[in-house]
Parts: C-alpha cells; structure tokens; sequence
C-alpha cells in the first residue's frame, strides 16, 4: 500500500492547507490614516526614547530608528487617537491639525 | 426621466453621524416642502462607523418622481457637503461628480487653503466655506442613533443647521425659508447663510 497514489488530476493538485502571503509590516488593504483629524508631532529633542508611544500605539505606527535613534511615525495608518500624547512622559508629543501639513496624504476613492 | 440632482454629505463616524443623517433629511424635507420629490439615507457599505471613519450620507431632489430606487449610492454626485474638513485630505471626496459641481466645507481655513488638497477641482463650479462648527458650537450634541427608523429628537440642532443654509445659499435647490421651517435650531440656519462665503472658480 505504500505506492498507493490518489488519482488527482493536475488542475486540482493544491498544496496541503491554504497559503496566504501574510504582510510582514504593513497592510495596504486596511489603510486608515483618512480618519484622522490630528496627528502627534514629535519634539525630537525632548524625547527621552522611553518606547511608551511604540507600546501603546493600537496600530504600531510608531518604530524607533535604530541608526537615527528617532521615533518614527507612520501616516499611512495612524488613525489620530492620540493615545501615544496622553502616555508621552516627557511631554514631547502635541496633537496638531491635518491640514496645517501639506504633506502625508491618503486619499482613497472608498472610506476603507 | 428630469435630472435628478444628487448630493453627498462626507462627515466623520459616530461623533458626527447623527448630525450627517440630520443634514440629509434637512435637505430632502426642505426640498419636500418646495412640492419636489425626494429620498434620503445613510450609506450602507461605511456601517458601522467607528470613531473618524469618513461617512456617506445621501439625498436626491428631483422636479419629477426619482426612478432611482434600487441605487443606493450616488454614484455622480451634483452637490458634496464636507461636515469635517479633514476629510478633503484623506477622501476623493469629488469622486464621479460630473463638471460644474457644488462643494460646501464645514472650516475655518479659506476656500484657497482647502482648494489645495483637492487634486480634481476643476469638475468644481464654486466652493462655499462657512465655519459651522463655529456658530453650532454651543450647542449640545448628542449621539442618538437611528435604530427605529424615525427621527425622534428634533431635526437640525447642531452643525447640520447652518450647512443647511450655506448648501441653499451655495446651491439654489434649497429655498432658505423651507429650510429655516424644517431646521429646529432657525436661528443657526440664518446664521450659516449669512456667514457661507461663496467662491466662484
């Protein structure tokens, strides 16, 4: 029985389990920077690098660069809660209205 | 079939939902009152709204009876209201609207600063911006929803007021004093005409 072989034709030779290609950083599919009305501007020289907004961003819009040693902050998908200035220690983020910043825009056809 | 006019309300979910709901049934009763014929509704494909999620609400007015009824979504809008003016940088808020629209922005900021972030204005034959946050501002808001199906608080008691009387100031469809009979806060609706500045392009 160990030769035994289903006889399969070609076209439905499917591997086993389905395979989705998962995003590995980010979701082109959920953009949802469009709901924001204001966004955290980063004061550079008062951040003390305490990864409280990467921690509680819900989105982690939010990564430290290593070779800058900055926070950087994604506009694609921050959808303007403003949790990371409520948690901020030092202070350093401010919540600053969308259209005082020409650029970072996410213009969709549909809301999402 | 006559034209039918469309008209598209962008606002923000939840917090500015009823008010949005509001604004259309302001413009489908006012033109009701006119003897035109009329539909109003919310968007089905953006429920539910979260929190700041972009939301369509729509109203058609017609001088003859609208035969659109199973298009629930209009697709070549003639009018947009913008309840949020964020939302022009975010949306294609202009999206199918064929040329010589209508656009009216609930802002602070001059039709100049908006007409940046809107890459297709040329479709646009004016712009009206009135600040009705502004006038609205202190009144009280609350976030009913609209789960029977009858409005049961009075139309029109907050921003959608004066958007209303800038959109018939903007537009023509609306006669102001209709709309002022329908709007429970008449005053505002006064006040968002009178302060609705037009901008021919």
């Amino acid at each position: 029985m160990s030769d035994f072989k289903f006889k399969i034709p070609k076209h439905l030779e499917v591997p086993m389990g389905a395979v989705i290609p998962a995003p590995v950083k980010e979701n082109p599919g959920m953009i949802t920077g469009n709901w924001r009305t204001e966004r955290p501007v980063i004061d550079h020289e008062a951040c003390t690098l305490c990864l409280n907004c990467f921690i509680f961003c819900p989105d982690a819009c939010w990564h430290l660069d290593e070779k800058t040693e900055k926070m950087m902050w994604n506009a694609r998908y921050c959808k303007g809660c403003m949790i990371c200035v409520n948690e901020c220690p030092a202070d350093c983020l401010t919540p600053q209205n969308e259209l005082d910043f020409p650029k970072g825009v996410v213009r969709l056809d549909k809301p999402f | 079939m006559a034209e039918v006019k469309q008209v598209t309300i962008w606002a923000r979910g939840v917090t500015q939902d009823m008010e949005g709901r509001h604004l259309s049934l302001l413009v489908a009763n006012s033109a009701d009152k006119d003897g035109k014929f009329v539909q109003a509704w919310d968007d089905y494909a953006d429920l539910p709204d979260r929190v700041g999620v972009p939301l369509r609400k729509y109203a058609r007015i017609s001088e003859e009876e609208i035969e659109m009824r199973y298009e629930y979504e209009n697709k070549q809008p003639n009018v947009v209201i913008v309840m949020d003016d964020t939302i022009i940088k975010g949306m294609d808020i202009l999206h199918g609207m064929p040329k010589g629209g209508v656009l009216v922005v609930n802002s602070k900021r001059s039709a100049d600063d908006l007409l940046k972030f809107i890459p297709n204005k040329e479709l646009l034959s004016s712009i009206t911006v009135v600040d009705a946050s502004g006038i609205a501002a202190d009144v009280a808001v609350d976030f009913m929803g609209s789960e029977g199906g009858v409005e049961v608080a009075a139309v029109g008691k907050g921003i959608s007021a004066p958007l209303a009387g800038a959109a018939s100031k903007a537009t023509g469809l609306l006669k102001l004093e209709s709309v002022v009979a329908v709007a429970a806060n008449k005053e505002g609706v006064k006040q968002g005409a009178e302060a609705a500045k037009v901008k021919k392009l």
